[in-house]
C-alpha cells in the first residue's frame, strides 16, 4: 500500500481520477482537444456527483427502492453466494480458488485494516463490472 | 514497539494480497494501485455502495475519453 496513509479523502479521490487516465495518450489531444488537466477537472466532477448522489439517496429516502435482499446480508456471505452462483453455471474451479482465498482473507483487527469487511463489499458490488480488454487489431 | 508495527504491515500486505486475488477473480477490473485507494477510501469511511458507483462512472467518463481519442 502506497506509504503515506494520511492522505485526504480529496486526495485519494483524485488518485482514483488518476487511475482512470492511464492509457490515454495526451500529446495528440491536447494539440486539438481536451488538455488531461481538464479532463481531470471533469472526472473529479463526476466522480463526486456520483459519491454524492449515492450518499443523498441512502440518507434521504431510506432503504432505495428495489433494494436487493443482499443489502444488509454481510459481505463474506456475498462472496460465498457468488461462489454458489460459480458452482451452478459450472465454474467449480474459480468457485473453489474464491473460497479458498476468502478463508485466507484475515478477519477483523487481524487484516491490520479497520474496513476490511467494507472494501469486500466494494469487490462485490464491482463484482463483473471490468471493462473488456481493449482489441489489438 | 517496531516489532507490533513490522506484524501490523505484515499483515496489511497479507490482506492487500489476499483481497487483490479476490477482486481478480470477482472481475472487478481494479488493480493494485486502484485497489489500494479504494482501500485507504474505505478505511475513512466512504461507503463502498456509493465507492462502487464511482469507480463505474469514472470509467464511463475515461472509456468515452479513450474512444473520442481513436484516429478516425
Amino acid at each position: 500500500m502506497p506509504s503515506c496513509t494520511s492522505s485526504s479523502i480529496t486526495e485519494l479521490l483524485s488518485a482514483l481520477c488518476d487511475c482512470s487516465l492511464s492509457g490515454v495518450s495526451w500529446k495528440r489531444r491536447a494539440l486539438g482537444g481536451v488538455s488531461r488537466e481538464s479532463f481531470h477537472r471533469a472526472l473529479k466532477k463526476r466522480a463526486y456527483g456520483a459519491l454524492l448522489s449515492k450518499l443523498f439517496q441512502d440518507g434521504t429516502k431510506g432503504p432505495a427502492p428495489g433494494l436487493s435482499a443482499t443489502a444488509n446480508t454481510p459481505p463474506r456471505n456475498k462472496v460465498l453466494m457468488i461462489c454458489f452462483d460459480l458452482r451452478v453455471a459450472g465454474c467449480l474451479e474459480e468457485a473453489e480458488r474464491l473460497e479458498e482465498q476468502l478463508e485466507r482473507l484475515p478477519k477483523g483487527e487481524y487484516s491490520g485494516l479497520k474496513e476490511v469487511d467494507a472494501v469486500l463489499d466494494l469487490l462485490v458490488n464491482l463484482a463483473g463490472s471490468a471493462p473488456p480488454p481493449p482489441t489489438s487489431f | 514497539m517496531a516489532s507490533a508495527a513490522n506484524a501490523n504491515l505484515n499483515a496489511v500486505r497479507e490482506t492487500m494480497d489476499v483481497l487483490l486475488e479476490i477482486s481478480r477473480l470477482l472481475n472487478t477490473g481494479l488493480d493494485m494501485e486502484s485497489l489500494s485507494i479504494c482501500v485507504r477510501l474505505c478505511e475513512q469511511g466512504i461507503n463502498p455502495e456509493a465507492l462502487s458507483a464511482v469507480i463505474k462512472e469514472l470509467r464511463k467518463a475515461s472509456e468515452s475519453l479513450k474512444v473520442q481519442s481513436q484516429p478516425p
